[in-house]
């Protein structure tokens, strides 16, 4: 029945038809499109009835396609008030019949005019009638329009005569009934009418035609061209923000500025405005701020002020007491820590002393505690009565006396002699220890050494013992005495102590020289001051040991010093000679013990106190310059030493170097110190250079070219080693003659060429390769390498644009003020506790230069330009995607 | 003649501001440091526009620099100008007559102080100019404030002193002295004594590094960093005794010259000289580096004076002079001392050096050092008998920057300056000969392979402990004799595996086993069945 000429409808209209059901069932929101639609809709006959319709039609501007632009912009035109009505229509009809099922409406909405054959009969023939009704209309539109032109009244009264006809046919709209209004209906109402033949014979023919229907398209065509029309629509939402997009991306720095005001939010502030909510709060509230404690608060705040005032004067005085506490404490720690530090034996042994020395004072406060101290003294040398423990009685004790002491070395002597005064402390007879302990405090007072001390005692006991040996012993001639035996006995007695004071002072003696050993100097004085006898064995040793000294130091002087010591340089040449050999290292390891021992010379007969510069420094000069001058021409000789010495170092001639610079130190040496003394010193020094030297000067320019470009040559050698001769592998193709005769196999041949073609290559990129008087090292530093980026940084992808976008500093240093912050600024730019909403849409023109300074994606007052409806938008295309 | 007169005067003033533009963009470009990379090749869109971003933010610095430049750099040097190029010379200009001309704060500053007593004098100055120490050969030492012309301490520490430098600021100088340098402070008390250096010969402070390097009696370079006290480095020159040092100011690079004509430049962290140039054919007896780092002086015993470019390492120009002390100063003028005269020259355009002053001492008298006043127009002279400072016109820098030297700074601000600067020390690492070096892409290095030789006697080490692992002795049969060689043989061949794996990667030798099927084409229908390359 339907389908009159749906084949020949464009394509393009029936899907923006579809489309535009589907937006009129959203309500419309894209202007153009849905009222097109509903125009259209307006047409479908069956939707409508035919005099309503009419009527409507009438009513309207233009029945043909006309202008739909002006209805899509809602423009205010005549047509305005129906595009209303028609709106109004389809919404009520959708309400009240259900015909319009959503399956029915997605058939519209998306398909083409295949579909609209597809369409129930219904709306086919509604189609029809449409057609059969625009032919009406066109006609009557036509009398009209005659009807105007001739007349040259308005439409309206013309229209009237239309509307008038209209009732006509209305009554039989309801003997229809509910059922679809056929043609046929409609023919049936004109039947009789003039020209109902034509439109039936018509009607009828068409009928006989076969019906052409087009089968629908495949879902997969359906879909594409869906998914088409949403695209079309989403690109033309997308476009639209991508100048904005571009633009933010582009910009440096995007600055979101929104809530520039966060509002107060210090504890203060929120506290200021709390209100109490719950009963407890309440009640807490009521208590705070009940008048009377306000009162209390403000009073007691008061008074506590009062109380504040303090003097100033107070105030110092506390802070100056608390200063000086601190610094006390503080003084105190460190020297806490710095004795607690401290390593020396001989301290510890006199702290030690100290503390029994207190600890006896103790004794004598706290009777207890010196009772106690008593009785265990009392117990050690009870114990040591019986056991004599400490009497050479020890099996190591006898044998070294049985070797006798003399061939014993320090060490044991001076552990023996120990041995002796612990046990002779230990024995002493308890009357006795009174004046010796009280002489002993005394010299252990004075005395900084506990070797000097034991030395003091010996020398003590020896004076004793000299004393006991000096004196005659006076017989008492009267008396039992006097009896000869009596007489005898007592001979034999002090024959037999005389013996046994000798034997003590050998002893004492031996003790004595071990204890002094260290100073020899002083030794020998001590003995010759203590000593009225002399005894022999004891002198030679230390004679002995003196000279032995002495001999080594000179030794030692003799390797060691190079150019100091004339003395000993004039004495052993060949040391001087060795040194010549091996100057390199060996003079700077001298250098130090060498130092050291001229100290230790200068220092024996000064003090070896801190060294201030000039004090020591002239002492020991004025020594040199003594023993110097003594030695008369030493000096030149020296010299010459030196040279020869120089002139092995540096191929160069010394002397040039030395008039040259006066810094060579041989003669500055020589001449330093004591300025008045040496000045001419350095005139003398200028020797006219022999001809050898001059002659050498002379030609020095062509061996140091020569001697460079080994150097040279060396160091390409060393970076770019030449590659290895290729040789044959062993026992490969020997035991024929085969290999000999061919040759090196081909590859090892090619891999050798290879390699020096690589290296050539390299030399040549060397950069010194092109500068005969140049080495550039091509050493890598690996320490530096660290300051080097490993590979190019992630955007770039050339390193020469790299490089140089580096190359501008852009701290504060090298940047005046107004450009450093433009330098430094992040790209972002955000307070915190700023929320970033989602982005808002805004007219960007797509032209504008970019330089703007800022480019603010947020500000605190939205912007005016900012559309609202973008969002809108964004979600219908979602749902048309959906769809 | 209304209408007339403007014109010219308009064009004057269009040529005036050409000119302007000109010299404005002469300084634009000194300012920018250089060209902005082509960013026409960049294929990254976003990164072009970020540079490019970046581009015009440079160009904006660079501008507020020139125009806020007249402002920061108020004074101009000034130079000795002939009225008459051909009759007048500036170098006929004596010192006596130049001290009448100039301005009377400037006519105090030379000054001729005869000490005959302690010998030849050498003398350093601060990095500000305001202080100078002086260093007699025979020990007196003494430190000067040259702004005033005081003396704030002077002693004499009774031995040889060879050389003198100031630390990082006048409360610290170091003194070469006899045995060892010596650190004092401006008090004269010793502070330090720096026994690793050795009989040191020349001192040098890099300043920015903190570090103070020494060539000793035996050719030997200490680099110690005196704010932690560390030995940074201690290198064998092996080149002979030496006194000729100096440091590059612009890469705190140090040059040493040779008695074999040689001029080395060392660094802390390299072993061996970075470059070894040969520039004269006698030993070289001066050294110094421009400002700029760009240029240097050398002296010899070959009676030349020669100037070098250190980016090309080739001579700009070469002069038949003498000179047994070489200094460089701000601006660029060269002295060179010679017996008892002072030469200076000047860069006359295109490193085109001409004599520009000449000062005679009294005869007799040996200069031993010539050293610039920083920031003044002076010329500092130890001579052997005493010092003498003359008048150089255009030589200091007219213009100070407080942040970096500060001639007449109070002494809060030096406390400041010292903190600031431990602050900025730079690491030895960073001592390079080119430190814009620094953060750029480091040089592909490719893994040097070890030769045949090499692995060959790694391998026989290794076989050779392997061979002499002592085994376990162990029981029921298993130490036979044949077990031990056995279990030997297997340690040996352990041991050698890696070795001949390695040699054989090394081989250049083609692979033996050929490939079957990889060349072979397969008919089509069995083509599916081929494993697929990929």
């Amino acid at each position: 029945m339907a389908g009159t000429n749906p084949r020949g409808k464009p394509k393009s209209r029936a899907l923006v038809a579809s489309a535009a059901h589907g937006g009129k069932k959203k309500k419309g929101v894209t202007g153009g499109a849905g009222k097109r639609g509903d125009r259209r809709g307006g047409r479908h006959g069956p939707r409508l009835p035919t005099a309503l319709r009419r009527q409507l039609d009438a009513l309207g501007p233009s029945p043909s396609g006309g202008s739909d632009e002006d209805e899509e912009a809602g423009s205010d035109e005549g047509g305005h008030d129906v595009y209303e009505y028609e709106e109004g229509v389809p919404e009520e009809e959708a309400g009240k019949n259900g015909r319009y099922d959503a399956v029915e409406k997605y058939e519209y909405e998306f398909d083409s005019d295949a579909s609209d054959a597809d369409e129930d009969v219904p709306s086919d023939e509604g189609e029809d009638m449409e057609e059969d009704d625009a032919g009406e209309d066109e006609d009557e539109e036509k009398q009209i329009r005659i009807l105007q032109e001739t007349t040259g009244m308005p439409r309206e009264a013309f229209d009237g005569g239309k509307k008038k006809k209209q009732p006509l046919e209305l009554p039989f709209q309801p003997g229809v009934g509910d059922g679809p209004v056929t043609i046929h209906d409609l023919l049936n109402n004109i039947q009789g009418k003039p020209g109902y033949s034509k439109l039936r014979k018509r009607l009828q023919q068409q009928e006989k035609k076969p019906m052409v229907v087009q089968a629908p398209l495949a879902k997969v065509e359906r879909e594409k061209l869906e998914r088409s029309v949403v695209y079309q629509q989403s690109k033309k939402e997308v476009t639209k923000w991508e100048t904005l997009v571009k633009r933010n991306r582009e910009a440096p720095t995007l600055y979101f500025e929104n809530d520039l005001n966060l509002g107060v939010n210090t504890i203060g502030a929120i506290a200021s405005e709390f209100k109490p909510r719950n009963e407890l709060e309440k009640k807490m509230a009521e208590i705070m701020h009940s008048t009377e404690m306000m009162e209390a608060h403000k009073n007691d705040g008061v008074k506590i002020l009062e109380l504040n005032k303090i003097d100033v004067e107070d105030v110092r005085e506390r802070q100056n007491r608390l200063a000086k506490m601190r610094s006390l404490l503080f003084r105190h720690e460190m020297k806490a820590k710095r004795i607690k530090k401290i390593k020396s034996r001989t301290y510890h042994r006199m702290l030690k002393k100290d503390k029994l020395k207190a600890a006896s004072a103790d004794f004598e406060a706290d009777p207890e505690a010196a009772k106690e101290h008593a009785m265990k003294q009392e117990f050690k040398r009870a114990e040591e009565r019986m056991r004599l423990k400490h009497k050479n009685t020890s099996k190591w004790a006898k044998r070294i006396l049985k070797r006798g002491l003399d061939v014993q070395d320090e060490g044991t002597r001076a552990a023996i002699a120990a041995q002796l005064q612990q046990n002779a402390l230990l024995t002493r007879k308890m009357n006795s220890t009174k004046d010796d302990s009280s002489s002993s405090e005394e010299s252990s007072d004075d005395e900084e050494d506990d070797h000097e001390s034991e030395a003091n005692i010996l020398d003590k006991g020896k004076e004793k013992i000299l004393k006991i040996l000096g004196d005659d012993n006076e017989i008492p001639t009267s008396g039992v005495f006097s009896l000869p035996f009596m007489e005898r006995a007592m001979k034999k007695h002090e024959e037999a102590t005389y013996e046994e004071a000798r034997l003590a002072l050998e002893e004492c003696d031996e003790s004595l020289r071990k204890l002094e050993d260290g100073n020899t100097k002083e030794n020998g004085d001590s003995v010759k001051v203590t000593g009225k006898r002399t005894f022999g064995p004891v002198k030679n040793t230390n004679k002995e040991t003196s000279k032995k000294q002495k001999l080594d130091e000179a030794d030692k002087n003799s390797d060691s010093e190079y150019e100091s010591d004339s003395a000993q340089h004039l004495d052993d040449n060949e040391i001087n000679k060795l040194d010549d050999v091996q100057i390199g290292t060996a003079l700077l390891d001298d250098d130090e013990p060498q130092d050291d021992l001229f100290k230790s010379f200068d220092d024996i007969i000064k003090n070896p106190g801190p060294k201030t510069t000039v004090e020591v420094g002239m002492l020991a000069d004025n020594s040199w310059k003594k023993f110097k001058s003594s030695k008369g021409n030493g000096g030149s000789n020296i010299n010459s030493d030196i040279d020869k010495s120089t002139v092995k170092i540096s191929y160069m001639s010394d002397q040039k170097l030395k008039q040259l610079d006066h810094n060579s130190d041989s003669d500055s040496e020589d001449e330093m110190v004591e300025g008045l003394l040496t000045i001419s010193d350095a005139k003398e020094n200028y020797k006219i250079p022999s001809q050898a030297d001059l002659i050498r000067q002379a030609f020095a320019g062509d061996d140091v070219e020569a001697e460079f470009e080994k150097d040279k040559l060396d160091v390409l050698n060393e970076e770019n080693p030449e590659p290895e001769k290729p040789a044959l592998v062993p026992g490969w193709g020997q035991w024929t003659d085969i290999q000999h005769k061919k040759g090196l196999p081909s590859w090892m041949v090619k891999e050798h060429e290879n390699a020096k073609r690589k290296r050539e290559d390299a030399l040549k990129r060397r950069k010194d390769a092109k500068l005969k008087h140049v080495i550039i090292s091509e050493h890598v530093d690996k320490k530096a390498e660290k300051l080097l980026a490993r590979n190019l940084p992630f955007p770039y992808t050339s390193k020469d644009v790299y490089e140089q976008s580096i190359r501008m500093p852009i701290g504060p240093d090298f940047n005046p003020a107004i450009s450093v912050a433009a330098l430094n600024r992040p790209a972002i730019v955000k307070k915190p506790g700023v929320v970033i909403k989602p982005i808002q849409y805004e007219e960007v023109d797509p032209h504008e230069k970019p330089d703007e300074p800022k480019r603010v994606i947020q500000r605190a007052v939205p912007n005016p330009k900012a559309k609202r409806t973008s969002a809108k938008q964004a979600k219908t295309i979602a749902s048309n995607k959906r769809k | 003649m209304d209408s007339a007169k403007p014109a010219p005067e308009q064009k004057a003033m269009e040529g005036g501001e050409q000119e302007a533009l000109d010299e404005m963009e002469k300084k634009v470009y000194k300012y920018s440091r250089g060209k902005a990379a082509y960013l026409g090749t960049l294929r990254d869109k976003k990164l072009k526009g970020q540079l490019a971003a970046r581009e015009k933010l440079y160009g904006h610095s660079a501008k507020a620099a020139v125009q806020t430049e007249k402002w920061l750099l108020p004074t101009e040097g000034g130079y000795l100008e002939p009225d008459d190029e051909d009759l007048e010379k500036t170098y006929r200009y004596q010192q006596s007559s130049l001290v009448g001309e100039v301005d009377l704060s400037s006519s105090r500053k030379p000054f001729d102080m005869i000490l005959p007593l302690l010998g030849p004098y050498t003398l350093g100055y601060t990095g500000n100019g305001r202080y100078m120490v002086v260093g007699g050969r025979k020990g007196h030492v003494a430190m000067m404030d040259m702004l005033n012309l005081e003396l704030i301490k002077e002693f004499q520490v009774r031995e040889t002193v060879r050389d003198v430098a100031f630390l990082h600021n006048e409360q610290l100088y170091a003194v070469a002295q006899k045995k060892y340098p010596y650190i004092y402070n401006r008090h004269g008390t010793e502070i330090h004594c720096l026994k690793e250096h050795g009989k040191s010969l020349k001192l040098q402070f890099l300043e920015k590094h903190f570090l103070l390097s020494s060539i000793n009696s035996f050719g030997q370079l200490h680099y110690q960093d005196i704010s932690t006290g560390e030995m940074v480095a201690n290198y064998r020159t092996g080149l002979g005794r030496t006194d000729v040092m100096r440091v590059n100011p612009y890469n705190a690079v140090i040059g040493l010259g040779h008695a074999g004509g040689k001029v080395t430049m060392w660094k802390p962290t390299s072993v061996k000289p970075l470059v070894t140039m040969l520039c004269h054919s006698g030993p070289v007896t001066a050294i110094a580096f421009d400002r700029g780092g760009h240029l240097m002086a050398t002296a010899g015993v070959d009676r030349k004076v020669k100037i070098w470019d250190l980016r090309k390492y080739e001579v700009i120009n070469s002069y038949a002079a003498r000179a047994q002390s070489l200094d460089f100063s701000q601006k660029g003028l060269l002295a060179c001392s010679n017996g008892s005269q002072v030469e200076i020259f000047r860069d006359t355009g295109g490193q085109d050096y001409k004599i520009y002053m000449k000062h005679r001492m009294v005869k007799g008298y040996q200069i031993g050092k010539v050293l610039f006043r920083p920031y003044e127009d002076i010329l500092g002279i130890g001579h052997s008998m005493g010092l003498s400072a003359i008048l150089v016109p255009g030589s200091g820098e007219p213009n100070f920057d407080t942040f970096v030297d500060n001639p007449i700074e109070t002494s809060k601000q030096r406390r400041e300056k010292e903190v600031q600067s431990l602050l900025n020390k730079l690491q030895p690492e960073t001592i390079m000969l080119n430190p814009n070096m620094i953060a750029t892409v480091r040089p592909s290095r490719k893994k040097e392979k070890k030769t045949k030789k090499e692995i060959e006697e790694e391998m026989e080490d290794a076989v050779e402990t392997a061979k002499s692992i002592e085994f376990k002795k162990k029981t029921k049969g298993r130490s036979k004799a044949s077990k031990r060689a056995k279990k030997r043989e297997e340690e040996v061949l352990k041991a050698k595996r890696p070795f001949l794996e390695q040699h054989k990667e090394n081989d250049g030798r083609p692979d033996k086993k050929q490939r079957v099927g990889d060349e072979i084409e397969l008919p089509k229908a069995l083509q599916r069945f081929a494993k697929s390359r990929q």
